[in-house]
C-alpha cells in the first residue's frame, strides 16, 4: 500500500512540535500569546492536548497582556545543566498572568546587572529577548513593571 | 460534582491488614567500592534476618527504583533481584514502582493491597542507590533532564537546586522566616544524623553560621542547604497481621493513607508555599481516625528545608507560617517536644535519590518497633511518614501505628 493511500487521523493536535511550535514562534516576534479553549474559552498553560475544564479538543491561541505578579523566583549561581549553554548567574522566576495562567520565565536583570531588586508578589511585565536567543530558548522573558 | 468516597481500610486486627515485620539497611554516604547489586542483597539479607524469616519465605518482590543509570534500572525491571536473592522459581513476581521522591509510600500501598487481597503472603521492598559515587556533572544533567517540562521548563535553565530556591524564596516570603530561621532547619536534621551511624554526617556537625556563611547556589538556598547525594540501601519485609502474630511480639500497621498530586510542572502549581500537603492531611487523618496531635514523631520528606516546612504546615504539625521558627526554637531537634526525621533526613543522612524517602519510612517503622538504638524516641505508638516525588508534584502520607499481638 502506498503512503498515500494510509487514511489520515485528524482533528487533534499529534505531537509536542505542533502543540509548542506556536509558542515559540510568537516568542521569536515579540509576542506572548497562551493556548485557548475554542469551545469554553478557558485560557491554558501549559498547552496541552485537550482542554483541562472542559475535555474538548478543539484548541488555539490567544495572545495576552504580559502583565502579570512574580509569584516567586530565584538566581541560579552554580551548576546550569550543560545542554543550557548560559553563564551563571541567571534569574528564573514564576508568572501568574494577569489573564490567569502562570508560566515558568527568565528574568532580566536591572540596571546594576543584578537580580536584588525582585520581590515575591510584585508586578513584572513581559520584556522579550531578542529572535537569536528565542531561537536557542524559547522561554518568555518578563521585568519588573 | 463527583461524591465523597471514603475507602473501607482493614480494620486493626483484621487477618489481612498488612504488617511491616523487619526493615534492613547499610550506611548512607560515598561508599565506591559497593556494588549496585551487592547493596541490594545486603540490605535485603538484614531485613529478612530482621524479619525472622528465611528468604524463601519470600513471594513478591516490590523494587524502589535507582534513579543513577539505565543499565542498574534494567537489572530491577527484569528481575535480576530474584536470581540474585535465590529466588528465581520461587516468587510470583519481582516489580519496579516508580514516582520518584515519593515511591515509598507508593510501593508500601501496592504491597499492602496486594497483602490485604491475598494475593501475596510476604513481601520484600528493596532500594538501592549510588548517587553519592556517580559523577557530579552527570547527576547535575540527570537533575535538569528529568522532571522538568522540556518544552516549557528546561529553556529557562530550571534545574533541581533552582526548584529548590524558587519553593524556598516563596516560603520564607509568606512565612517571614529568616536566613537563620531556615538555616536551623538543617541544624536540626544534622544532630539527628549525629546519633545515627547510618547517616552520611554521623560524624560531622553543622551549624548556623557554617550554613548562612556557605556560598548561594540558588537564591535564598546557600551550599550547606543543598541535599548531598549518597549511595545507599535499605529493605523491609511486609506480610498479614495473621502471618505476623505467629513469630513477632510487636509490627507497623497502616492506619490510613492519603494522597494528592498537585502538579506535573513546578510552574504550574497553584502556590508553590502550600502544595499538595493541606489536601492529602485531610485524606489520610480522616481515614486513620488520629491526627498530628496523637502522633509520637514524623519521617518526612526533606531534600530541602523549605520542602520540609511546608509539608510540616500542611500536615498541620506546625502551625501556619511557623514551621521554620519552631525548628529555631529546637522544638524538633533531639530532645525536642516533636521528634522528626530522626535518621537525619535527606539533607543529613543522604539523599539516596528514590530511596532518601525510603529510607525515611524505614526510619519511622524503626521507631515503632523500638529498634532505634540511642535516637529510639520513648515508647513510640505513632508516627506520620510524608513523602513527595519529582518537583514536588505530590504530597503522599502514611498513618503507621505500632500493634502488639
Ligand atoms: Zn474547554
Amino acid at each position: 500500500m502506498a503512503t498515500a493511500d494510509v487514511l489520515k487521523d485528524t482533528g487533534y493536535i499529534q505531537n509536542d512540535t505542533e502543540l509548542t511550535g506556536p509558542f515559540a514562534a510568537a516568542l521569536a516576534k515579540g509576542n506572548l500569546i497562551v493556548q485557548k479553549c475554542n469551545d469554553c474559552a478557558a485560557l491554558i498553560m501549559y498547552p496541552k492536548y485537550r482542554c483541562p475544564a472542559c475535555f474538548s479538543g478543539s484548541l488555539g491561541w490567544e495572545q495576552v497582556s504580559g502583565a502579570g505578579q512574580l509569584q516567586t523566583f530565584t538566581i541560579l549561581r552554580y551548576g546550569p545543566p550543560s545542554t543550557f549553554d548560559v553563564e551563571a548567574p541567571y534569574g528564573i522566576g514564576i508568572v501568574k498572568l494577569d489573564e490567569g495562567p502562570q508560566l515558568m520565565c527568565r528574568l532580566h536583570p536591572g540596571p546594576d546587572g543584578t537580580w536584588d531588586h525582585y520581590v515575591c508578589n510584585q508586578r513584572v511585565s513581559f520584556a522579550p529577548a531578542d529572535a537569536a536567543e528565542i531561537a536557542e530558548r524559547a522561554a518568555a522573558w518578563f521585568t519588573a513593571a | 460534582m463527583s461524591e465523597i468516597w471514603t475507602p473501607p481500610y482493614p480494620e486493626p486486627g483484621s487477618a489481612n491488614d498488612a504488617a511491616f515485620i523487619g526493615i534492613g539497611e547499610i550506611p548512607s554516604g560515598v561508599y565506591r567500592e559497593r556494588g549496585f547489586m551487592a547493596q541490594i542483597v545486603e540490605a535485603s539479607a538484614r531485613a529478612i534476618k530482621d524479619a525472622q524469616l528465611s528468604h524463601t519465605d519470600i513471594d513478591q518482590i516490590v523494587l524502589i527504583p535507582c534513579l543513577h543509570g539505565i543499565p542498574d534500572q534494567a537489572d530491577l525491571i527484569f528481575s535480576r533481584v530474584a536470581e540474585e536473592l535465590g529466588l528465581h522459581g520461587k516468587v510470583k513476581s519481582s516489580v519496579m514502582v516508580h514516582s520518584g521522591g515519593s515511591t515509598s509510600d507508593n510501593a508500601t500501598r501496592m504491597a499492602a493491597g496486594l497483602i490485604a487481597s491475598g494475593q501475596a503472603r510476604n513481601v520484600l521492598v528493596v532500594y538501592s542507590e549510588r548517587w553519592g559515587s556517580a559523577d557530579l556533572q552527570d547527576m547535575i544533567d540527570m537533575l535538569s533532564v528529568n522532571g522538568i517540562p522540556r518544552e516549557w521548563e528546561a529553556p529557562t535553565g530550571l534545574q533541581f537546586n533552582a526548584i529548590g530556591g524558587l519553593i524556598t524564596q516563596r516560603y520564607m516570603h509568606q512565612s517571614g522566616s529568616s536566613a537563620e530561621e531556615m538555616a536551623a532547619i538543617c541544624v536540626a536534621l544534622r544532630d539527628w544524623a549525629n546519633l545515627n551511624p547510618n547517616a552520611m554526617y554521623y560524624a560531622k556537625k553543622l551549624t548556623i553560621e557554617k550554613i548562612v556563611n556557605s556560598k548561594m547556589i540558588s537564591d535564598p538556598i546557600h551550599a550547606f542547604e543543598c541535599p548531598f547525594l549518597a549511595d545507599g540501601a535499605g529493605a523491609f519485609v511486609m506480610t498479614s497481621a495473621t502471618e505476623a502474630a505467629k513469630k513477632q511480639d510487636a509490627w507497623v500497621r497502616i492506619g490510613g493513607s492519603g494522597g494528592c498530586v498537585s502538579h506535573y510542572a513546578a510552574g504550574q502549581d497553584a502556590d508553590l508555599g502550600v502544595l499538595g500537603w493541606v489536601e492529602a492531611a485531610k485524606e489520610a487523618y480522616e481515614a486513620a481516625s488520629w491526627g498530628p496531635e496523637d502522633a509520637d514523631l514524623g519521617e518526612v520528606y526533606d531534600s530541602y528545608a523549605a520542602v520540609l516546612a511546608i509539608a510540616l504546615e500542611g500536615l498541620q504539625i506546625s502551625s501556619k507560617g511557623e514551621a521554620a521558627r519552631e525548628f529555631h526554637k529546637g522544638r524538633f531537634s533531639p530532645g525536642g517536644e516533636f521528634p522528626l526525621n530522626t535518621n537525619g533526613g535527606l539533607l543529613s543522612a543522604g539523599h539516596t535519590g528514590v530511596g532518601g524517602g525510603t529510607a525515611l519510612l524505614i526510619e519511622g517503622i524503626r521507631q515503632l518497633l523500638h529498634r532505634g538504638d540511642d535516637r529510639q524516641v520513648p515508647n513510640a505508638r505513632r508516627c506520620i511518614v510524608g513523602g513527595t516525588g519529582g518537583s514536588y508534584m505530590d504530597a503522599q502520607i502514611m498513618m503507621l501505628e505500632r500493634a502488639t499481638r
